[in-house]
């Protein structure tokens, strides 16, 4: 009977460049066992140096689904079951395990299988889960008073208020860094004193008067305003400057440089469009008569402003208006539609269209997405779709 | 919670592991359930200069070739650092997870057919059964 002989342990390297009539043989590694801890992962080659350098991770807590992700961008993470039988080798000197094979030239190569691999997980490209982080930021928004321009650190910093640093959500909201940057922008947040936070509307609609009426008083020019002149005064009536930057950033966008900025007309007549709404659903004409009475002289209001912002209703010969924003319904899709169609059962696609332009799913189309959540009927050839719950 | 990727290659190349894949389970005889580690389980043959191998296990041979995975691999392990407590760290300790790239598999050999039976072979050692369950092959 042949004796087991141990032989030059190759190693992955045998079998990688096994040359043509030879033969090597495989064998069960001193290690072999199921190392679960161990993974096969599929990558596109694109990652790998993000790999490299170390940037990658996982992101989600016990309950989610993990997620990966990169700098940029969001992987969901599957398993994918493999019925063959995936012998694992690793290179000769990966795992120590000199006593059991000696390296002996004049035996045989031998490349030993460390464990047999049920499968792999795979990537697949999603959108950022960034729903949570709309919830998180709301629960403590910042409010009116909270802040004085002494700028005290030290009060605001209590662990039970739902504060959350940049590490902290990081941790919670599976999405990548520019992805999450990109979310707490789009929420309108601000990080004051090492906490992202929203501002309540109170707070803002205080600023943003304050600076309206300042830029009377100074006869700026809404189309370029100076920061550090904005700065300075909003800061003499009792703002921040972080916060009165936040204004400029939320309200208006730089131009010429880095000091000049211009407030962005459909953004501060949405605003005002917003507060007067907040009382409840309004006539037409006076809510139109209202919001161009409310905003700044030097600004005209267009109800095209108002997409995504407002929904309007027909009863009897009177058109009503009433607020239905965006900012409100989840970035989800399968929750925003379903958020829509509980607003409303049918949506013609004009007032569809500006509530789902938003949303974006890799390797989905926003057709393939009307077909998956919505059902398309055309009473006539001519007329408008109309689009209802699946 | 957040799980770092670590990759301790550098600048250098990740180490690359091999695959040898095959259809059906490679079965230890009962009797070397308890010992098999170490022991040889086949044979691997490139017989001329193009890759295609074959793969003896016991009396039965597989014939495959070598292909390029379309997305490589990458072998990652799961790696625990135990935090010690502030206070001492007698009961409770904080655990740290990470996933460490400790290879990259870029090629398989890949055995999609079922065994043939070598007519005249001498007993191996460790006798392996290769069962080949109705199972689809990986045709790609």
């Amino acid at each position: 009977m042949e004796q087991s002989r141990p032989g030059c342990d190759g190693g992955a390297e045998a079998v990688i460049n096994l040359q043509p009539n030879s033969t090597i043989s495989i064998a069960y590694h001193p290690l072999f066992g199921p190392h679960d801890d161990m993974v096969l992962l599929e990558l596109d080659e694109k990652l790998l140096p993000d790999v490299l350098d170390q940037r990658i991770s996982l992101r989600g807590h016990l309950d989610e689904d993990a997620v990966l992700c990169t700098r940029s961008k969001t992987y969901a993470v599957k398993f994918v079951g493999n019925s063959n039988s995936v012998l694992l080798i690793p290179p000769s000197n990966q795992f120590s395990h000199e006593s059991h094979i000696k390296k002996n030239t004049d035996e045989e190569v031998v490349a030993s299988v460390i464990k047999v691999a049920l499968g792999n997980m795979e990537l697949v490209e999603i959108a950022p889960k960034v729903d949570k982080l709309k919830l998180l930021l709301s629960r403590n928004p910042l409010k009116l008073g909270e802040l004085t321009e002494t700028d005290d650190l030290d009060e605001m910093i209590d662990n039970d208020k739902s504060l959350y640093r940049w590490y902290d959500l990081t941790d919670m909201i599976q999405a990548s860094d520019e992805e999450l940057m990109t979310a707490l922008n789009a929420f309108s947040a601000v990080e004051i004193n090492g906490y992202w936070r929203i501002v309540d509307e109170n707070y803002m609609d205080a600023i943003l008067n304050i600076l309206l009426q300042n830029s009377i008083l100074n006869d700026w020019s809404l189309n370029a305003l100076n920061e550090d002149e904005v700065l300075d005064v909003l800061e003499s009536d009792g703002f921040t400057r972080k916060i009165a930057r936040h204004c400029l950033q939320v309200y208006g966008f730089k131009v010429d440089g880095d000091s000049l900025w211009r407030l962005d007309e459909r953004k501060v007549c949405v605003h005002f469009a917003r507060g007067i709404l907040r009382g409840g659903k309004m006539k037409m004409e006076s809510f139109m008569e209202e919001w161009g009475r409310k905003v700044p002289e030097r600004m005209s209001v267009n109800f095209d402003m108002l997409e995504g912002e407002v929904l309007t209703e027909t009863l009897g010969i009177q058109t009503w208006v009433y607020a239905f924003g965006i900012s409100s319904l989840p970035c989800d899709p399968a929750a925003r539609f379903s958020a829509l169609f509980h607003e409303r059962k049918k949506w013609d696609w004009r007032d569809l269209n500006p509530y789902i332009r938003d949303l974006n799913v890799p390797g989905l189309s926003s057709d393939a997405l009307l077909l998956k959540y919505t059902r398309r009927t055309q009473p006539t050839p001519d007329s408008e779709p109309v689009f209802t719950m699946r | 919670m957040e799980i770092k990727v670590k990759c301790r290659c550098g600048e250098e190349k990740c180490k690359e592991w091999a695959i040898v894949e095959l259809q059906g389970v490679v079965e230890v005889q009962p009797e070397f359930q308890d010992s098999f580690r170490t022991l040889p389980m086949a044979k691997l043959c490139r017989p001329s200069s193009q890759e295609n191998y074959t793969f003896s296990v016991g009396y039965h041979e597989l014939s495959g070739s070598k292909v390029p995975l379309k997305k490589p691999f990458l072998v990652m392990k799961k790696i625990k650092h135990s935090i010690a407590d502030k206070d001492g760290g007698d009961t409770s300790s904080v655990s740290k997870v990470e996933l460490e790239v400790i290879g990259i598999v870029r090629h398989r050999i890949l055995f999609k057919n079922r065994p043939k039976a070598l007519i005249s072979s001498s007993q191996p050692v460790v006798k392996a059964k290769l069962s080949a369950p109705g199972s689809v092959a990986h045709t790609n």
